[in-house]
């Protein structure tokens, strides 16, 4: 059967496309927290992803491209939404991003990580990941949950991979604040 | 030695375990050195492996049937490629939305298709899995055939009279916590597959029949769903269900003994 000529959409790419729904959707809980406007930025993701398929190149990840389009299309409705909001909160974040990460008080940070891997439960962890502003929350979630690259997230975010860098290193020392508040202090 | 400003840019990719041997081991020789340095790096790698530990919890959300279905829809208004003929075989939900009230007592009235020669057996397990998943969530998102309940006999005499091969099912699926709602023939590749539809502990689980088709024995993760493929003789069995791999295993094993 013939699957070449991307013009239109192969089944082939359609199927490998929509494998990746349950993903794109989480991704589009943590930027939008709301679950309607997650499954609207889902569906207008493929919409995109469809319409330009023949956009995509051949060979290269069809996953992270489809996550490239589901940021853009979440900046977009962002910005539409609220521009100046948007500029002001992405000075914030680059000016956080650039100050050194806080050390913390050296005894805690020694916490063996058994421990705070034994006393965070996924509901805390969650619940603290979508407290990081949204920058952070992106960065370390597309890093650590999704396992992308640091080139493939410069691209998804429009940002240097210097930039991908500092805000996943920022977001996990800003977790670990939070989280080893949370923890029993006599744990 | 290197100071602590150099080594910034470098411990991110040094937790990920991204860096080159020679970095690795400047960052090691730093750390060995500067405690505060050493506290930092251990509270990141806490947080990065914390998260690594949770990944299967916080990846547990997954989106709504019928997100997936509007998607599938998405991707069947795009133009449509030169071999149209696998798309016709997967109704759009336009046309199974509206013929949803009729598809179980449709189902029951089957045409004979006469003999036909199964092509969809090149396709990758995958493939496969992907489309026999979407079309189990299109029926039962679209029939609303899980309030109902259906006897082993009357499907297999129904389904018989649109089959040119003996459709088998298991006589008590009960053993196995299964409950028969509902069957339908599939238009797939150039035939018909038959559909069987079950509920399990609440949720939906399909059997597809694939007739003259033969494919080594896969457990293939989908859209959310694990598909079970094995074979008996040339007939292909699938079995799609959103539930754990050994329920699934379980289920399939169940199904594989009782038609034996």
């Amino acid at each position: 059967m013939a699957r070449q000529g991307l013009t239109q959409v192969s089944p082939a790419f359609e199927a490998e496309a929509l494998a990746s729904l349950d993903s794109l959707y989480r991704a589009a809980l943590r930027l939008t927290r709301v679950p309607a406007d997650a499954e609207d930025l889902v569906q207008e993701t493929y919409l995109k992803a469809f319409r330009s398929a023949d956009r995509f190149q051949p060979g290269t990840n069809l996953r992270a491209w489809l996550f490239t389009i589901l940021h853009n299309t979440a900046l977009n409705r962002a910005r539409a939404r609220a521009r100046d909001t948007v500029a002001v909160d992405s000075e914030i974040v680059d000016r956080a991003a650039d100050a050194p990460p806080a050390g913390g008080p050296p005894g805690k940070a020694e916490t063996p990580e058994s421990l705070l891997i034994r006393d965070t439960l996924a509901p805390e962890l969650q619940a603290a990941i979508d407290a990081l502003p949204d920058a952070f929350r992106q960065a370390v979630w597309l890093r650590d949950v999704e396992e992308f690259s640091y080139a493939e997230i410069a691209e998804m975010l429009s940002i240097p991979i210097g930039t991908v860098m500092s805000r996943i290193s920022r977001g996990r020392h800003m977790l670990f604040e939070r989280l080893n508040h949370l923890r029993p202090v006599n744990a | 030695m290197p100071n602590c400003h150099r080594i910034d840019p470098l411990v991110t990719p040094f937790i990920d375990g991204d860096l080159p041997e020679s970095e690795r081991r400047v960052v090691e020789e730093h750390l060995h050195r500067c405690p505060p340095c050493h506290s930092r790096v251990a509270a990141e790698r806490q947080v990065h492996e914390l998260i690594r530990t949770r990944v299967p919890a916080l990846n547990k959300a997954q989106a709504p049937d019928s997100l997936h279905a509007k998607c599938w829809d998405i991707a069947r208004l795009m133009p449509q490629p030169a071999d149209a003929a696998h798309r016709a075989a997967m109704p759009s939900a336009q046309a199974s939305r509206r013929l949803a009230p009729y598809a179980l007592a449709a189902s029951l009235v089957l045409v004979v298709g006469g003999a036909f020669v199964y092509q969809a057996t090149d396709k990758s397990a995958r493939v496969l899995a992907i489309e026999l998943t979407a079309d189990h969530m299109k029926c039962i998102a679209l029939n609303h055939a899980l309030g109902t309940h259906d006897a082993a006999a009357a499907v297999e005499s129904s389904m018989a009279s649109g089959f040119d091969w003996p459709v088998h099912l298991p006589d008590d699926p009960a053993k196995a916590g299964m409950e028969l709602v509902g069957s339908r023939p599939c238009l797939y590749g150039e035939g018909k597959i038959a559909h069987i539809m079950y509920r399990h502990e609440g949720q939906p689980v399909s059997l597809f029949m694939l007739p003259k088709s033969a494919r080594p024995a896969e457990l293939v993760e989908v859209l959310g769903h694990q598909a079970k493929i094995w074979c008996v003789g040339d007939r292909t069995f699938v079995l799609v269900a959103r539930e754990p791999r050994a329920n699934v295993e379980r289920m399939a094993s169940f199904v594989q003994a009782s038609l034996h």
